[in-house]
């Protein structure tokens, strides 16, 4: 039943410094059902929520009065590992997810930030993923089925159980990155990937993010097979001593996975690839590489930092970008540390500094998203302080587009109750 | 159709962009599913978005309802006229615009042939992943349209893990960019959930598409067994063994030989079942995978597992593959097929219940399909000339699809729903699910006169398919 209804106001679930006035715990889809019907008819705001891992990011809720928390949904609904699927609760942690697959040696393959506060339903609303997205893909190719409670509190499907599925809509892919904001997620069914036998991380240092950006197109262009190229401008190792002082040296991870004969042939042959003029390719301990990973992983979310932002670019663009934004950072003090998914054209940033004013920040999400959109790409704001968030306008805007999701939001949400003002132009 | 109308289409796409003479027409009668016809009254064929555009404003304005088509491969009725006058073929809209080798993505129109775009680039080691078996005739629009998947699929994923953007002509006959060049756009995945609906959410003209590089190696097998059975449960020791093929599939006797009478590849006609098994990738882990792949098939009791010797025998061996379907036409003077999917380890129930159907309506059904994937593709022979036999075949369709959705499977995993299975919807579809798709197109196709009477049964249900709605005498 329905749980900590009795605190108001909440100390939980806070989004921008709004707390709801309360907190729902459903443990049925039926519960969930009931709540979104009520909620719907008497138009009260409700964000869905797992863990609150990444409340963070997204706009300043319009209107913020109950959460739902999906966290007691977390149920196998049903395993099948010789067919490869499984169903579950939308609540369920992916780390959970991934204990409980682990035991058949298969995976989800999706590495996303804090997988233990990292719910199913949130990996799929926020379109979560990790180093492994260059050689598995992200969320959306991996869900099979959904099943989602709407605003007025039906309950629908979408795809089904198998892993080949062409009948009817896609709605699966709907709810990928839909942020809450179309229904709430009950249930997923994922097709899944035996987990690689072995796995090694190589680490190699540049001079410069140009030439290491150069070493990683290389290697994407090359008929290898590296699980993850992820670029750094800073070490993510702390053993690799005082993480401030390695200004000007740009580090290249580059993992391999799968069977141990692939990893072998591929270490013999990465500085072929690279060319005989490359550095160092040091190879990491187990210990260091799975601290590596996590680093790797929780980057996005690690530590504190005023101003972060997710630039999507093509991987070409990468290295240039990161040189003038370096530069445009020193600038406006700012000192900026990124990592970027090289083969993906993913580019993570976290803004340091101390008291880094108000209109610098602004100034440098401007920057950041001229630059950007200026070569056909997109820039999201993932955290800022709450006051800044409408004039950085997080999400940016998406053009021609913008209609067609106005009115999706509107047929799936009419009363506007699923985290208003949270999603790109304020839906 | 009113004078006025074909006037001012002649006017936007010109003579050269329009077919209407009768006889021409009736090439567009039907897709590869035969069993309904219906001939548009005239077929534009635009040159570029822009006159895309324009003929969809105008007929927007006039509300007359139109189809979009490629080439005409579909299986499922996706572009079959049905109370839709106009049809727009893709086949002008045919340039890749666009390679971009490093970022690895082409940008190509939608009547780009599937094959055409991997040809572009193999010269520098670069492939276009999904590989249906039409892909020398099919186009890119269509493959966006059904989702399309092909053999490869099993480890590359079908087409919409392959698109990174569209551009699509709306039916009011705006032009809108879904999706992008990039990987990560901020907004609802609009072109997740166009890619599959079948053309009923507006016109792709154009698509960046994601490039895959070429495996280093491949490594083709021919697995010969006595049983149906025992091919099956290779299939599943396989998935099993932690393997990944490239692609695994599984003809049955009847399909053996017919593809040796029409290619004389050197297929065991006698075989109850083959198998193609297919890894790829780095060449130092094909050696260990080989060990694993025949030790199973051993103990499956393969009688042989045969190795293409060379790049030349695996063409072969895929060409016939391909062209299985066009190796029906020396068995049957028609043939239907289906696309069910079912859990993989189901694949020998639903193998089962197919020979008890094929008894039960004393049809011949050959069995050629996507075992690693339990994407069953039952072909079902008739002659059209025979009404009984046409109604029987019908009826035997929907009784394996049927089967399918009780093993907990679907109506189909790559061709789509179109005319043909709309009335079969409701069986893995509850009326809130239909709901909600009905209100989603509505959101790109609020008139619904973007390619009507597709996917969705209309509530009422005048689309009971137990006798096709020919709109040909039988």
């Amino acid at each position: 039943m329905t749980q900590a209804a009795g605190h108001p106001p909440s100390s939980q679930f806070i989004i921008d410094g709004q707390a709801p006035e309360t907190v729902v715990y459903p443990a049925s889809v039926d519960e969930v059902s009931r709540l979104l019907k009520e909620a719907n008819d008497h138009g009260r705001a409700i964000s869905p929520v797992g863990h609150g891992a990444f409340l963070h990011v997204g706009g300043v809720p319009k209107r913020y009065e109950q959460a739902l928390s999906t966290t007691a949904l977390n149920t196998v609904i049903d395993y099948q590992p010789t067919d490869m699927t499984i169903t579950v609760g939308a609540g369920l942690a992916l780390a959970q997810l991934q204990a409980i697959l682990g035991e058949n040696g298969q995976w989800l393959p999706l590495d996303p930030p804090c997988p233990e506060r990292a719910t199913v339903g949130g990996v799929i609303a926020a379109n979560l993923n990790g180093p492994a997205r260059f050689s598995q893909g992200t969320v959306r190719d991996f869900l099979i089925g959904i099943k989602v409670v709407r605003a007025d509190g039906t309950l629908i499907k979408g795809g089904g159980q198998v892993v080949k599925n062409v009948a009817g809509y896609d709605l699966p892919k709907l709810y990928c990155g839909s942020f809450g904001t179309l229904g709430v997620i009950v249930e997923a069914t994922f097709m899944i990937r035996p987990r690689p036998e072995a796995q090694t991380t190589l680490a190699l240092s540049f001079s410069s993010a140009e030439k290491a950006g150069e070493a990683a197109l290389k290697l994407t262009g090359s008929d290898m097979q590296p699980f993850f190229l992820e670029l750094a401008n800073f070490s993510p190792l702390p053993s690799s001593g005082d993480q401030s002082g390695d200004e000007g040296v740009y580090r290249l991870f580059v993992g391999f996975a799968g069977m141990q004969e692939e990893i072998d042939d591929q270490r013999s042959h990465l500085r072929e690839v690279l060319g005989e003029d490359t550095g160092v390719i040091e190879e990491l301990s187990v210990d260091e590489a799975q601290t590596l990973s996590q680093a790797l992983q929780d980057f996005p979310v690690a530590g504190p930092a005023p101003l972060r932002c997710k630039v999507s670019l093509q991987p070409t663009q990468l290295a240039t970008f990161c040189v003038d934004l370096e530069a445009e950072a020193r600038r406006r003090q700012a000192p900026v540390r990124f990592l970027a998914r090289a083969g993906n054209g993913i580019l993570y940033t976290a803004f340091g500094g101390e008291a880094v004013p108000d209109d610098q920040l602004l100034a440098l999400v401007d920057w950041i998203r001229v630059h950007a959109t200026g070569s056909n790409g997109f820039a999201v704001v993932e955290e800022i302080p709450p006051a800044l968030k409408e004039r950085a306008n997080v999400w940016g805007t998406v053009g021609k587009a913008f209609p067609l999701m106005q009115r999706l939001k509107e047929t799936l949400d009419p009363k506007g109750i699923l985290n208003p003002g949270r999603f790109v132009g304020g839906l | 159709m009113d004078q006025k109308i074909l006037d001012r289409l002649y006017d936007i796409v010109g003579p050269d962009g329009v077919v209407a003479h009768k006889s021409a027409r009736s090439v567009y009668d039907c897709d590869g599913y035969t069993l309904e016809k219906a001939v548009p009254e005239i077929v534009v064929l635009p040159h570029s978005t822009e006159e895309v555009a324009a003929v969809v404003k105008f007929l927007n304005k006039e509300r007359v309802a139109f189809v979009p088509r490629g080439a005409g491969t579909g299986l499922s009725g996706g572009c079959l006229p049905v109370e839709a006058p106009v049809m727009i073929g893709t086949s002008r809209l045919n340039k890749i615009v666009h390679i971009d080798l490093l970022n690895r993505y082409v940008v190509a129109q939608s009547g780009v042939v599937n094959l055409w775009v991997s040809n572009a680039v193999k010269d520098q080691g670069f492939q276009y992943a999904p590989d249906p078996s039409s892909q020398q005739a099919c186009t890119i629009g269509g493959n966006i349209a059904e989702n399309s998947g092909g053999p490869h699929t099993l480890k590359y994923g079908v087409t919409t893990n392959h698109v990174l953007g569209l551009e699509v002509v709306l039916p009011d006959g705006e032009i809108v960019t879904l999706g992008g060049t990039v990987e990560d756009v901020p907004g609802y995945d609009l072109r997740g959930i166009t890619i599959g609906a079948e053309g009923t959410f507006g016109i792709v003209t154009q698509a960046a598409l994601k490039l895959t590089r070429q495996p280093q190696a491949y490594r083709t097998f021919l697995a010969v067994f006595e049983s149906v059975h025992h091919a099956t449960q290779t299939v599943s020791g396989i998935i099993a063994s932690g393997i990944v093929p490239a692609a695994l599939e599984m003809m049955d006797t009847l399909i053996i030989q017919a593809i040796e009478e029409a290619f004389h590849f050197g297929f065991p006609t006698d075989a109850g079942a083959v198998l193609i098994i297919e890894i790829d990738g780095l060449a130092a882990s094909l050696d260990p995978q080989t060990e694993r792949i025949q030790a199973i098939c051993k103990h499956n009791k393969a009688r042989e597992v045969r190795i293409a010797r060379d790049d030349a025998e695996r063409m072969a061996l895929w060409k016939s593959r391909k062209r299985a379907f066009g190796a029906i036409g020396r068995l049957s003077p028609n043939y239907c097929t289906q696309d069910g999917v079912v859990p993989r380890t189901k694949v020998p129930d639903i193998l089962q219940r197919i020979t008890e159907v094929s008894e039960k309506y004393q049809l011949r059904i050959a069995n050629v399909f996507h075992a690693g994937d339990g994407n069953i593709h039952p072909i079902l022979m008739y002659d059209e000339r025979n009404a009984d036999e046409t109604r029987r075949v019908v009826q035997a369709g929907k009784e394996i699809l049927n089967a399918c959705v009780d093993l907990g499977g679907s109506l189909t995993g790559e061709h789509g729903i179109g005319v043909e299975k709309m009335g079969q919807m409701p069986l893995i579809f509850s009326p809130e699910d239909l709901m909600v798709m009905t209100q989603l197109r509505s959101v790109f196709n609020p008139d619904n006169l973007c390619n009507p009477n597709k996917i969705i049964p209309t509530p009422g249900g005048c689309i009971d398919v137990t006798t096709p709605r020919r709109q040909v005498p039988l």
